[in-house]
């Protein structure tokens, strides 16, 4: 019995690896962005305490 | 708008229960009957999906305030709210392909939800960029919040999409679908995926806010 005779997906560690990889550095880099931008404007405004 | 650290809070707690959720769903869930270890990705993927709406759906609600109340704060929230919306619906799509070559054999399929999902990105994407292009923060306000409520249309098209047509994307599971092994790192990523969306337009939207004083100023 071959994988599509029993519809049944056997290993895919790969590609679970991969989706919460991408998830990871596409979530922390958008987060990092705006606190970098969000800081960078505090700071053009003088807000920021040195 | 105020300056706070509750978003920084939300950002840690969405963190941690995502982290959480992840190893849950990663090494402690059980493997699933048909898809095996492939349908751990809906841990990941079906939260991005229901904060990706919920993100677009405050932003529809900001677009209505910022043209009816007339108060920058608002505006300074659709956009926050656009550009976490577009990132998560991005961040969806792709999930959703590396999730689609093993089970359909295809990354993409021009179906209907994978199709209206695209469709959603580029409208609310062209948004984004709408606004960089208009100068007068008054025109700017009123012309995003005028397309962000055009482009909502879209958002429930995506989630009939599966009922309406042939879809080759499954139907909504509810609990009731879903065996209760599942259910724990579904919901602890959804929560963690929920603080991190909001934490993220909180300080989005602040960051507008200063732009368009700076600007005004």
């Amino acid at each position: 019995m071959t994988p599509a005779d029993t519809g049944v997906i056997s290993g895919g560690w790969g590609f679970v690896w991969a989706a919460y990889s991408v998830s990871a550095v596409i979530l922390t880099g958008y987060a990092v962005s705006v606190l970098a931008r969000y800081r960078a404007q505090r700071r053009r405004r003088g807000e920021v305490k040195r | 708008m105020k300056e706070s650290r509750v978003p920084y809070g939300l950002l840690a707690l969405g963190l941690a229960l995502l982290v959480w959720g992840s190893y849950w769903g990663l090494f402690l869930a059980p493997r699933e009957a048909y898809m095996g270890d492939v349908q751990r990705i809906m841990y990941v993927h079906v939260p991005t999906a229901w904060n990706a709406m919920l993100a677009l759906t405050f932003a529809f609600a900001c677009a209505l305030l910022s043209l009816f109340r007339d108060d920058p704060v608002w505006d300074a929230r659709l956009e926050g709210a656009l550009e976490v919306g577009v990132v998560l619906s991005a961040l969806l799509c792709m999930q959703g392909a590396i999730w689609a070559k093993p089970t359909w054999g295809v990354w993409w399929d021009w179906d209907p939800r994978l199709t209206t999902t695209a469709v959603l990105v580029f409208a609310f994407g062209g948004i984004l960029a709408l606004r960089e292009f208009v100068d007068d923060p008054v025109k700017r306000a009123t012309w995003s919040a005028v397309a962000a409520i055009i482009a909502y249309v879209d958002v429930p098209i995506v989630y009939f999409s599966v009922k309406w047509w042939n879809s080759l994307h499954q139907t909504q599971s509810s609990p009731e679908t879903v065996s209760r092994a599942f259910h724990w790192p579904l919901r602890i990523n959804a929560f963690g995926m929920l603080f991190l969306m909001c934490g993220l337009i909180s300080l989005r939207a602040r960051l507008a806010f200063l732009r368009r004083e700076e600007e005004t100023a």
